[in-house]
């Protein structure tokens, strides 16, 4: 069945294969367009780049590490605040990370081909962003140099874990999310490397590159085992893209804190870490377009898509407020009204309707064609969306927090300089890693965008399937 | 036999040196030159094998023995010859009484190894019945008290006693002989045996001036004017129907007996009664106020006239008659001039003439003179039963203090000796002081730690602690008590009585050696009842034993009301009018309900526990009535310039809701100069003392002006509203009718979880909020107890206050004149705790007898627990607080109890260390625990006995039967946690059914 056979004059815009690479692009030239960077030295905007990540990720590690030495009490924490920016960049960060697994994971399911120029790279910030998040677990316990507890490992003293607390489940979930991915992640890095090996002339990075692929020859035998794995990982990771943010809702979920005990809040976390990660992977993969020159590869049509899906989500945000607060209000629990009626007003209101506005309001914006295809308006939006996403885990979080039930012990949280250093000094991590991958690791799977350009599958071409 | 209360010296204090770091550094005395060496009398071969690894494995384990400890921290050394009545980890309790100002407690002190670590009532004491006040209970910090002077200091050097204490006595005797004036400023003496020893020194130096001074007591003149002496008000609240209380915050917490008796009679057994009635007229918001049934705010100004209109009424329209010589024509005010509804007035009156002899009229401490007056002569028309008028020691009057200030400063005074008194802090003009101090050739001081005053004089001999010290103390109603020593003198100190004694010998007396030797001489001649069967020294031990003596009473007459004195000061009110309205204000200056007059402000614990009525710790702010803030655009923290003649202050602002418009309240005792924790506290109130008439604790024309600045109050509840929670119930008598006519149905919410089984017991709490009063003495004791941190004010301000136990404090109605109820709030020990299940690392579980078990050791911090507890009852470590610990303040920490690290949650565990010691004692004697055998320190505080602690398994136990109470409730039960812990209402008996 010939689409093209219905319309003489061309398809309309609508049915037109997406441009999932502009120009020529041959399998040589693509190895040579993305696997020159590893084996060249980088300009000096990425030196300075990187030089400035990892001051602001010092900082953030000596914010961490005066933590370590005086307390919990170096963070605005209080009673009956006792989580606040920790937890809230926790859960941002994982969010963020949701959108990798996402783009790598599902869209392979669903077999959408579109995804494979960017899976390399969003499966990379979700890595690094799952790495980032379990940092914070680690160093908002009062007693971190005893946070392995938290592990389930046998011990002299028959301890186990308290595997009722959601706490715990986050550790399994997290861990496994963490593990999961850099399987998947490395699987597919895979055939890359091996590429590398072969490119590289003989040295210290030739032996690296041997080691890491693991001897990998093309054969069939090995495209098959890489196929049947690739698919088992994507299965897996399918499941914990709903099953990981979900587990970490049900920290507030679970728990008794008006605002916080809420059904809706697995699927709103879900919908809201795609929200908050498709955003990060916008921004971060404008830069790597631009810096790196690669627009015929990470098209207008890929940032398109990804911006659409950011409008999905974004009314689905709206749709999860709107039903929250129905329910918060169809519950005739005074308390709980209390709660929502401080997320749009007192002292915090005003995060309630930044979150709002960022979230629902300005990424309606995506509707006009124009600001999904240009740079400014799509980074303002994904600039609104990650600032929007981290205020509504602040507004869940710290608003529910400050005044609960015994109005006796309300108490407003301030944050400090050590909290705004430490959520500082996350970003630079993350950033840091992030060019440091780009640096030494191929951005782009060469061998996925091999498998659709034109010509690469028998039959009609790469964008029929 | 008083050897063995003391300290035995093979165990000291001070830590021995010199760790022995050998087997054989320890066997081989230094002297004996080791003839053989050692294992000579093994094989030629050498050490045995067996041997050789005994030493290898001795040697080693004392290695790392003697690596651990660096030397400086000594060995632990077991007694080889232990007093027979201290066994390592039983506490032992001694009998003593602590003293402040004219009242005096009689206390048990409980002493873990030798040191006194807690504080609780006598409960010989028939009055006291186990309770005293919670200043009682934080003072054994003072004892250890890093700040206190250790040694004797002359013009600034330490000195060896004798030698500072020789320079006093020449000086005295040189005054002798020169015929110039020697000047003792005391508190107030209180007891018998000093009164005794103060008087002998009087005969023995003609010069002697002697003032008994308490800054923030009440104005000795006033009762002076109205019967002719000292005398002093004692309430006997038990048989009290109906108190009018005008000023007279009786309810705070410095009379446990007072709270005792006013609580039983708000316990009615149901809703028909019987069940007193309060009325308070005040300016401030009071504990007293809190729990009126009626409350009216007026003005202290006001409350002389007040108070002679209400006599007027009862003379003119209820048939009392007024006392002789008494003539009220000229008093002619309407209740609407006082803001107190015609109705209400008029059911006060019906309300105090049917009550009779048992009604009881109260007078705030601070009012001026003319309130006094007025009120004495209700009590009289009334022939009120329900107060005792009892002659008391004459304190000095502001009057006589100024007196001795010109005295000093003309140059009349040849030696000043002030004894625990503080007047260059306390003293309103302390430029006139220090004038009058430099005039003075030999100055003296004896206190417990340096302060304003040391500052000023050369001579220094630090006063033992009352914790190290001996005395005998007038109990009141026919009782002695007496005081020993509960721990060896800690330094260099002495009693300050033995610096008299040490003076009246250098005047050539014969007195005794000490002050214990004194007192046993004055007991054996005074007290001892001849003829006895028992001996003298059986007697005394049995007296310390119990610390309590009834004391054979001189019954006096009750003095008689001076009419004169009351017209006069009638006519004086009645010819002042209506205060004009200039925009100043009157401001009100009582003693802090924690620091007191100032002497307890480097008392940390004190300092933190929130100020009952405002709950704010560390300072004093002035508290602005709502109408007051409204109109001047003021808000907490706002800071404002406090001016009137001779003094001005800047301070910040608290709105204090039910205070009188037109009022201001600032506490004294704040705003020390010297002192760790003391220093820069607050600000000191003490200057704005009305020097006429007589430093009366009400100022008038105060200005107040808003400047800039905005200051972060260090206040542990900054909501006050119950924001229409089901938290506490409150009922009038006939709303509480009609709650139990109404069928009781437990909520009880659907759950998960099975339900919990309890095999044996189950710890229950019931909380009496119709007695409870607020007067934190159960959060100062749960502090001692459980050692539990204190924080500082900066942490305070980010919300971190380590109490286990606060008790809430929420307003109801308008805030102009709000209902007041407080709720002590502590772990409910929920059978489905929310905090159990989100720990990841199981720190906390439930134990088999119905506690929610916190284990320290366990929790690495998450605080998930903190989030799910509903109650916010539970308390993190955040920082370190218990690390900077000056020594020896380390030594008050209760040794049953773990003091925790940073990082680590806490909460209140029903004293299971007290659980566990009772379980035990009753293990070790085969029986069963008995109801009423374990109390929770809290429990055993309370005065009101508003805390019964018990096992809600046994139905006879007084704890299960409060909580099946139709009146009671359990807090957020709605939310299925099934707490422990049940709060039987808070019972009102309004006159008028439309102000429950």
């Amino acid at each position: 069945m010939n689409p093209e056979a219905s319309y003489p004059s061309g398809l309309p815009q609508t049915l037109r294969a997406p441009a999932m690479t502009v120009g020529t692009v041959t399998p040589g030239s693509l190895d040579d367009q993305v696997l020159r960077f590893p084996a060249q030295a980088p300009p000096r905007k990425w030196y300075l780049a990187l030089a400035f990540t990892s001051l602001v990720a010092c900082i953030g590690m000596g914010f961490i590490g005066y933590t370590f030495y005086t307390g919990i009490g170096a963070w605005g924490n209080n009673s009956p605040v006792f989580w606040a920016f920790d937890i809230i960049n926790f859960v941002f960060w994982v969010g963020i990370g949701h959108a990798g697994t996402l783009i790598s994971a599902i869209l392979f399911v669903f077999r959408k081909r579109w995804r494979n120029a960017i899976a390399r790279f969003a499966e990379a910030m979700t890595i690094f962003a799952v790495m980032c998040a379990g940092l914070f677990p680690l160093i908002h316990v009062g007693r971190p140099w005893l946070a392995f507890w938290l592990a389930p490992y046998p011990n002299q003293r028959g301890l186990w874990t308290n595997f009722r607390s959601p706490l715990l489940w986050d550790v399994f979930a997290v861990s496994t999310y963490f593990s999961v991915s850099l399987m998947f992640w490395y699987l597919g890095l895979l055939p890359d490397l091996a590429s590398l090996r072969d490119r590289t002339a003989p040295g210290i990075r030739k032996t690296l590159y041997t080691i890491l692929s693991l001897g990998w020859r093309g054969a069939a035998s090995h495209w098959q085992h890489y196929e049947k794995a690739y698919l088992l990982l994507a299965g897996l990771a399918t499941g914990l893209v709903l099953s990981v943010h979900s587990v970490v809702s049900f920290d507030f979920a679970t728990s008794i804190v008006p605002g916080w005990h809420m059904t809706i809040f697995p699927p709103y976390f879900v919908v809201g870490a795609i929200f908050a990660g498709f955003a990060m992977v916008v921004m971060v993969l404008i830069v790597v377009r631009e810096s790196m020159d690669l627009q015929n590869l990470i098209t207008d049509f890929h940032l398109e898509v990804m911006n659409k899906v950011i409008l999905g989500m974004s009314c689905l945000m709206g749709y999860a407020y709107v039903v929250e607060a129905f329910t918060a209000w169809y519950s005739m629990n005074p308390i709980l009204h209390h709660t929502f009626l401080n997320y749009i007003s007192g002292t915090y209101g005003w995060a309630g309707w930044l979150t709002m506005g960022c979230n629902v309001a300005i990424p309606q914006l995506l509707w006009f064609r124009h600001c999904r295809r240009s740079y400014f308006w799509m980074i303002l939006v994904a600039l609104g969306v990650t600032v929007g996403m981290w205020f509504e885990r602040f507004v869940i979080i710290v608003v529910s927090l400050h005044q609960d039930y015994l109005p006796s012990a309300w108490h407003n949280y301030r944050p400090t300089l050590v909290d705004y250093g430490i959520l500082l000094g996350s970003f630079g991590i993350f950033f840091s890693l992030v060019l440091l991958f780009a640096r030494v690791l191929p951005v782009i799977a060469t061998t996925e965008l091999k498998a659709i350009l034109p010509g690469a599958q028998p039959g009609h071409g790469a964008h029929h399937e | 036999m008083d050897e063995t209360f003391r300290t035995p010296p093979e165990a000291p204090l001070e830590p021995v040196a010199h760790p022995y770091r050998s087997l054989e550094e320890r066997e081989q005395p230094a002297a004996a030159p080791g003839e053989f060496a050692p294992g000579a009398d093994e094989p030629p071969s050498g050490f045995s094998r067996r041997r050789f690894l005994e030493l290898v494995g001795v040697t080693t384990a004392l290695a790392t023995a003697t690596a651990c400890s660096k030397g400086t921290r000594g060995t632990i050394v077991p007694y080889t010859k232990r007093p027979p009545e201290v066994v390592p980890g039983v506490a032992n309790y001694y009998a003593s009484t602590f003293q402040e100002g004219n009242r005096s407690y009689s206390v048990l002190v409980k002493t873990r190894e030798g040191r006194p670590i807690h504080i609780t009532g006598n409960d010989e004491h028939p009055v006291l019945k186990g309770k005293t006040s919670p200043r009682a209970v934080a003072d054994v910090l003072r004892l250890y008290d890093p700040d206190r002077l250790r040694e004797a200091r002359l013009d600034g050097l330490e000195v060896p006693w004798d030698q500072a204490e020789a320079r006093l006595v020449k000086a005295v005797a040189a005054a002798k002989a020169n015929r110039r004036q020697v000047l003792l400023i005391t508190g107030a003496l209180e007891s018998p045996t000093r009164k005794a020893l103060v008087a002998e020194l009087g005969a023995a130096l003609p010069g002697l001036k002697h003032l008994a001074w308490e800054p923030a007591g009440a104005d000795p003149d006033a009762a002076r004017t109205s019967f002719g002496g000292a005398v002093a008000m004692v309430p006997r609240l038990h048989k009290a129907k109906v108190v009018l209380s005008i000023g007279a915050d009786f309810l705070n917490g410095d009379d446990p007996a007072a709270i005792r008796e006013f609580a039983e009679m708000r316990r009615p057994q149901g809703p028909d009664g019987p069940m007193n009635r309060l009325w308070v007229l005040e300016g401030a918001m009071t504990l007293t106020g809190a729990k009126a049934d009626h409350r009216f705010p007026l003005p202290p100004s006001r409350a002389a006239a007040a108070a002679f209109a209400l006599a007027k009424a009862l003379a003119e329209n209820h048939g009392l008659s007024l006392p002789e010589g008494v003539d009220l024509g000229p008093i002619a005010f309407a209740p609407q001039s006082f803001g107190i509804p015609a109705k209400a007035w008029n059911a006060l009156l019906a309300d105090l003439k049917s009550a009779g002899r048992q009604a009881l009229v109260l007078c705030g401490d601070g009012m001026p003179a003319e309130t006094h007056q007025a009120v004495d002569l209700l009590n009289a028309m009334l022939k009120a039963e329900t107060l005792d008028l009892r002659p008391t020691e004459a304190l000095a009057s502001s009057r006589e203090l100024d007196a001795a200030v010109q005295a000093m400063t003309a140059g009349q005074v040849a030696v000043v000796l002030l004894w625990g008194v503080n007047p260059a802090y306390a003293y309103p003009r302390a430029g006139a002081w220090a004038a009058a101090m430099a005039a003075v050739p030999a100055r003296a001081w004896i206190g417990l730690m340096e302060d304003e005053s040391a500052a000023q004089c050369q001579i220094l001999l630090p006063d033992h602690h009352w914790l190290e010290a001996w005395g005998d103390h007038d109990g009141g109603d026919g009782l002695l008590t007496l005081q020993q020593p509960a721990v060896g003198a800690l330094y260099d100190t002495r009693q300050g009585e033995d610096v008299l004694l040490a003076v009246l010998r250098g005047l050539g007396s014969q007195a005794a050696g000490d002050y214990h030797g004194y007192l046993k001489a004055r007991w054996q001649k005074e007290v001892y009842p001849t003829p006895s069967l028992v001996p003298f020294e059986r007697f005394f031990q049995v007296a310390l034993h119990d610390g309590v003596v009834p004391c054979p009473v001189r019954s006096s007459k009750p003095p008689s009301l001076n009419g004169p004195a009351v017209t006069a000061a009638a006519r004086s009110v009645a010819g002042r009018g209506a205060a004009g309205t200039d925009g100043s204000f009157e401001l009100v200056l009582f003693p802090g309900a924690g620091v007191h007059d100032g002497r307890y402000g480097n008392n940390a614990w004190i300092q933190e526990c929130p100020d009952p009525v405002t709950k704010i710790t560390w300072g004093n702010p002035v508290s602005v009535s709502v109408t007051d803030a409204n109109r001047m655009g003021l808000k907490d923290g706002d800071v404002v310039a406090l001016a009137v003649a001779g003094a001005n202050l800047t301070v910040p602002v608290l709105v204090q809701p039910g205070q009188a418009p037109g009022v201001l309240v600032l506490a004294l005792g704040y705003g020390r100069t010297v002192g760790t924790v003391a220093r820069g506290i607050g600000v000191n109130a003490y200057p704005f003392l009305d020097p006429d008439p007589g430093w009366a604790g009400l100022r008038r024309g105060v200005r107040l002006t808003r400047i800039r600045g905005h200051v972060e109050l260090p206040i542990t509840q900054g909501h006050h509203r119950m924001e229409g929670r089901d938290l506490v119930h409150s009922f009038s008598l006939a709303q509480y009718a009609r709650e139990a006519a109404k069928p009781r149905h437990a909520m009880d919410p659907a759950s998960l979880y099975p339900d919990q089984t309890f095999p044996e017991h189950k710890w229950g709490m019931a909380i009496d909020l119709s007695g409870c009063v607020g007067c934190s003495a159960c959060v100062l004791a749960c502090q001692s107890e459980n050692n539990v941190p204190v924080v500082g004010p900066e942490q305070v301000v980010h919300g971190r206050e380590m109490h286990w136990l606060r008790i809430d404090r929420y307003y109801e109605g308008e805030p102009e004149n709000p209902k007041v109820v407080q709720q002590p709030m502590l772990c409910q020990q929920c059978d489905d705790a929310p905090c159990e299940n989100v720990c990841p690392v199981s720190a906390t579980n439930h134990s088999p007898d119905g506690l929610n078990q916190m284990v320290y050791n366990r929790c690495v911090g998450t605080r998930y627990c903190g989030n799910n507890c509903p109650y916010k009852v539970r308390r993190f470590n955040f920082l370190e607080y218990t690390a900077p610990k000056k020594e020896p303040e380390s030594l008050v920490y209760n040794p049953e109890v773990t003091v925790r690290p940073r990082g680590v949650m806490e909460k209140c565990s029903f004293c299971v260390q007290r659980i566990e010691d009772g379980r035990v004692r009753a293990k070790v004697e085969h029986r069963l625990i008995r109801d009423g055998e374990i109390t929770p320190a809290c429990a055993a505080a309370c005065p009101a006995e508003a805390i019964v602690f018990g096992d809600l398994k046994d139905p006879h136990s007084r704890a299960a039967k409060l909580a099946n109470s139709n009146r009671g409730h359990k807090v957020l039960e709605e939310l299925g946690t099934r707490p422990a812990i049940t709060y039987l209402a808070n019972l009102r008996n309004p006159a008028l059914e439309d102000e429950a």
